[in-house]
């Protein structure tokens, strides 16, 4: 009997031991929560391209303290209650320090409060309603806000002396935040927004939003909706004959990543520009990795995010999350991304964002 | 005004031919089935599924509605008419089970983005000005057809005039030698390839999407209702009446009440207009606005 007590004491213990024992060949984990089904799949598998192609590249140069990188990528299905599931399982589940994610300002913000009340660091790689800001310390942004890209619409769209517009966005946290921002900048400049539509997510048909805005009579019309939202938006759009007048869409090639291009054709706006140093090398290991020409700007967004994280952990020398906040914060004045140079304010905001103006013709092209 | 009339018309093609069933089944088998407006969004994916094996638009919608109807019948005979024995009420829940069962299936085959059939992107008609695509003129043109065909079927043939008595009295039916189990199954079967000609039809007018049915249920059941359920053609007046309504309330620019040079009723809570009138419907009328049409018969 106390041979077989002996025993199983013996086999726990060594269990025990074996699960605690450090593994030499442990790779550094980091998480990330994206849209890989859903209404923004199609941007959502592009992030998740611009994640590989880093860790490609990471692990290509070293790796992360000596070892390889590794993320480990969970599907948002484009709602937060899945997002929140997927983030709470690679924080307690997979003890990652830092979490990318996600695309729809409505599901990044549950996701990034969760992170940080977990004292995690979270890096949205996506996502621009001010309420971002209002996350908490640990959440860093490596995309502008929209201050920054409404400020930037309104002048556009302002100086192709488009006066009157009629303006949709989902009726969300990313939605009404550009909305009021936009319909600010433009009244301040001496435009007007005759109708403001925001629409409820995952209908099968917009057609009566759009109704209500074409009654405006509007000079051009302005959105900003998911992919395959604004793939609906833009077919009734174009059985109504609403193309007849411009349309601007506000992060144009997510406007248009579903949108036959029979379409899409001629629409015109603003993309987030990645193209600071190494941006070309980007676009080179991208198309010869995935044989097209990036789908989106966002991939890069998701690269930048990735690469900054094995930085930081580098920087600080630990896969401590607090030590890799304070990491952040030092790499952060000014870190020389694909996207562009990357500071954070004292929220951790990125305090400058390039946008360029395009247009779609075959697809989305700089003008 | 032509713009006006030509949304109500598309708005009333939409729900016309999923509440024309569901009013026709609820004069047989006397509970209102939930699951109906998913036989639409089950039509919808069908009907995608069979386009995306290679059939033709047509025949896969011919294969759609034939599925979907076989699939009424069972779910009838196997789960509601084993159901309805404890009570109609008994009958709704399960119903509602199935509806939600339809819809996770869905989900977890087709996903949760809105689906699109392959068709040739064409210029939209005109007429006076005002643009309609092919697929609304087509999606009108087969509501009106079909309701046609429907009515020649309820009011000229043997099949309806077994319906009508059987809705009517069925005790009496009964005893003149109505074989009520053929009908029951036939009309269900009827009622299942009109939800998902219905379903397919709004697939093609907007898209193919999971929450196809859910978005029916409040207006389709506010049209059966109001038309008096039982009442099929009742339920296409019904269809109409919330079509124009639905189209009214958000066209209605107010504003000048609230200092702004327009304002129109938010679309999010044109729901809430199907909802008004189904409560002031059933507080009023609860038989509906051709109750005693549906008597008479």
């Amino acid at each position: 009997m106390k041979l077989r007590r002996w025993g199983i004491e013996a086999f726990v213990t060594l269990c025990f031991g074996l699960s605690h024992l450090p593994d030499a060949h442990a790779d550094v984990s980091v998480g990330a929560v994206l849209p890989l089904t859903g209404s923004s799949a199609s941007i959502g598998e592009d992030q998740r391209r611009g994640i590989e192609l880093a860790v490609a590249k990471i692990n290509a140069q070293g790796g992360v303290l000596g070892q390889k990188l590794q993320v480990r990528i969970e599907d948002s299905g484009g709602g937060a209650n899945t997002a929140l599931d997927a983030a709470r399982k690679l924080a307690t589940v997979d003890h990652v320090p830092v979490v990318l994610g996600e695309f729809s300002s409505s599901i990044t913000i549950p996701v990034g409060q969760f992170l940080v009340r977990q004292g995690d660091v979270h890096v949205n790689i996506g996502s621009s309603s001010q309420q971002i800001r209002k996350i908490g310390p640990g959440s860093f942004s490596v995309i502008g806000l929209d201050n920054l890209s409404a400020r930037f619409a309104a002048q556009d769209v302002f100086d192709r002396k488009l006066r009157r517009v009629a303006f949709i966005a989902p009726n969300n946290g990313y939605g009404q935040g550009i909305a009021d921002e936009f319909k600010k900048r433009f009244e301040a400049l001496g435009g007007t927004v005759a109708a403001l539509v925001l629409y409820t997510e995952g209908q099968s048909t917009y057609r009566r939003e759009l109704e209500q805005m074409a009654r405006a009579n509007p000079d051009a019309y302005v959105y900003s909706a998911y992919g395959q939202e604004a793939a609906t938006i833009n077919r009734q759009a174009y059985d109504m004959q609403l193309n007849r007048s411009p349309w601007y869409g506000i992060y144009l090639t997510m406007c248009t990543s579903d949108t036959p291009p029979q379409i899409a054709r001629g629409q015109i706006g603003l993309e987030v520009a990645s193209g600071g140093a190494g941006a070309k090398a980007y676009e080179e290991a991208y198309e010869a990795a995935y044989k097209e020409a990036p789908r989106s700007a966002f991939g890069s967004y998701a690269y930048d995010a990735t690469m900054l994280s094995a930085a930081a952990i580098n920087y600080a020398h630990s896969t401590d999350p607090a030590k890799i906040r304070l990491a952040f914060d030092a790499l952060g004045e000014k870190y020389a991304g694909v996207t562009g140079t990357i500071s954070f304010d004292s929220d951790g905001q990125r305090i400058a964002q390039p946008y360029e103006k395009v247009s779609f013709k075959q697809t989305v092209a700089a003008q | 005004m032509l713009q006006f009339l030509l949304d109500v018309l598309i708005r009333t093609s939409d729900l016309l031919l999923v509440s024309v069933g569901l009013s026709t089944l609820y004069s047989l088998i006397r509970f209102p089935n939930v699951a109906h407006v998913q036989y639409a969004m089950l039509g919808a994916f069908l009907s995608l599924a069979g386009q995306r094996a290679g059939l033709p638009l047509g025949l896969a919608a011919a294969l759609s509605c034939v599925l979907v109807g076989c699939l009424a019948v069972l779910l009838n005979i196997f789960v509601f008419m084993r159901l309805l024995r404890s009570g109609s009420a008994v009958a709704m829940i399960g119903s509602l089970a199935v509806s939600l069962i339809a819809v996770a299936l869905v989900l977890s085959t087709a996903g949760s983005r809105p689906l699109q059939y392959t068709q040739d992107i064409s210029a939209p008609l005109t007429l006076d000005g005002v643009a309609v695509s092919s697929a609304q003129a087509g999606s009108i043109a087969c509501g009106a057809l079909t309701l046609l065909i429907f009515s020649v079927l309820l009011y000229r043939t043997n099949l309806g005039r077994s319906m009508r008595a059987l809705a009517s009295n069925r005790a009496l039916a009964l005893a003149s030698g109505i074989d009520a189990n053929r009908v029951t199954n036939l009309i269900t079967f009827a009622s299942g390839v009109l939800a998902a000609l219905g379903g397919t039809m709004l697939g093609l007018t907007e898209s193919v999407h999971v929450n196809l049915g859910n978005n029916l249920l409040i207006p389709v059941f506010s049209a059966a209702i109001l038309g008096g359920l039982g009442n099929p053609l009742g339920a296409a007046a019904g269809a109409l009446l919330i079509a124009l309504a639905e189209t009214l309330v958000i066209n209605v620019d107010f504003g000048s009440l609230v200092g702004r040079s327009m304002q129109f009723f938010p679309v999010a809570y044109v729901s809430a207009v199907s909802f008004l009138i189904l409560l002031v419907t059933l507080m009023v009328r609860p038989y509906g606005i051709f109750d005693r049409e549906v008597r008479r018969v």
